[in-house]
């Protein structure tokens, strides 16, 4: 063995570099010694596989109670994850509280201002709804007299043809009447 | 190679953020080998499936821990070795758990019962297995059925790569001696 650049053992169980590797090749095919030796390590390990590994007499069994996952912190992270009904309920859950929290902590309506009284306010406010009604009534008598208006006129129209049509077919019967007249004169 | 779908590491990441069904999926993918690991170092069945439950259990409430999921399998190994040895040291607290010899076991017994060698090859290389130290049969474990590198091993045992290097060149030299009388026939 100590012909050999490396050992021959480490050679055989492949734990050289590609490079040492190629240069213990080479040097076993001009060594009897080694070759030799090669074969005895060959024919020890053929003899050791002649123990062939058994089948595992029971499957391991495993793990289908949460008791063998990682943390407890770990299982609930991934249960909640993974249930879509309680992530829609966290959600409804944050969103409830988001609210809360944005009714305690909203600053307060503004005082009245200075001065006014609240039979004043609430007499400003009668006026301002009044006048606003006023202004709705006002428009909406606009609207329905403009609307009759637009009948009328329409109305008028309508009249005004009639009569030019009935005027038109009296000139036209009178015309009729008058030529025939001309045209058979024997027919009388 | 077989295509996996989905990686190990994809099926860490899922189990790390609470995924049981990943990890089932990584248990199913591993408990074979890490129980053939256990029964080879403890020498019994009861024992290997009983450690490679509290391995994996252990494993899903330290999968978090694990910085670098492509790591997964040495700190996987390296739970499976503390319990074992943990198992020893409660087993016989007077010794020093490295100078533990394992049950006697019928490991090599019930297998080959497909194999294509000789069951006597199996039940020499089981016997010879047994003759090892605890630390040496450990790294032929790591090593030839398992498949770690040496800075992996390294890991798992907890010790520098030259004791790991040690520990399987001395075992390999033991087990060369005590099957290179009988492997010729089980081995073409």
């Amino acid at each position: 063995m100590s012909c050999s650049p490396f050992d021959l053992r480490d050679y055989y169980l492949k734990e050289l570099t590609d490079p040492q590797q190629r240069q213990m090749e080479a040097h076993i095919k001009d060594c009897p010694a080694c070759r030799e030796e090669l074969d005895q390590l060959r024919l020890t390990q053929a003899a050791l596989f002649s123990l062939r590994d058994e089948e595992i007499p029971q499957r391991i069994a495993f793990v289908s109670d949460p008791v063998f996952q990682p943390s407890r912190a770990r299982r609930w992270w991934t249960a909640f994850w993974g249930s879509s009904g309680r992530l829609g309920f966290a959600s409804a859950a944050m969103l409830s509280a988001a609210l809360l929290f944005s009714a305690l902590t909203r600053t307060a309506s503004p005082a009245p201002v200075a001065g006014l009284s609240s039979a004043e306010i609430d007499r400003r406010i009668q006026q301002a709804v009044y006048s606003s009604e006023a202004r709705q009534t006002a428009k909406t008598t606009q609207l329905v007299h403009d609307l009759a208006q637009r009948a009328d006129s329409e109305h008028n129209l309508r009249l005004v043809a009639e009569d030019e049509a009935r005027f038109a077919k009296e000139q036209q019967f009178a015309m009729e009447k008058s030529m025939g007249a001309v045209t058979n004169p024997a027919s009388n | 190679m077989i295509f996996r779908a989905v990686e190990d590491t994809d099926l860490i990441r899922q189990a790390s953020r609470g995924s049981v069904e990943s990890y089932n999926l990584l248990v199913s993918r591993w408990e074979k080998r890490v129980y053939n690991y256990l029964l080879r170092v403890t020498g019994n069945r009861e024992d290997a499936l009983d450690l490679a439950q509290d391995v994996f259990l252990k494993a899903y409430q330290n999968l978090r821990k694990l910085d670098d999921p492509g790591r997964f399998a040495p700190w996987l190994y390296r739970i499976a070795h503390n319990e074992a040895y943990s198992l020893f040291r409660k087993r016989k607290p007077e010794v020093d758990a490295e100078n533990v010899e394992p049950e006697a076991t019928d490991t090599g017994i019930a297998v080959g019962g497909t194999s294509v060698f000789p069951i006597e090859l199996s039940l020499a290389v089981a016997s010879a297995l047994e003759r090892l130290s605890p630390d040496q049969r450990e790294a032929v474990v790591l090593k030839i059925y398992q498949g770690f590198k040496f800075e992996e091993m390294a890991d798992i045992l907890s010790c520098p790569v030259s004791t790991v290097k040690s520990r399987l060149y001395s075992a390999l030299q033991l087990l060369k001696a005590e099957l290179a009388p009988i492997s010729p026939r089980g081995v073409s």
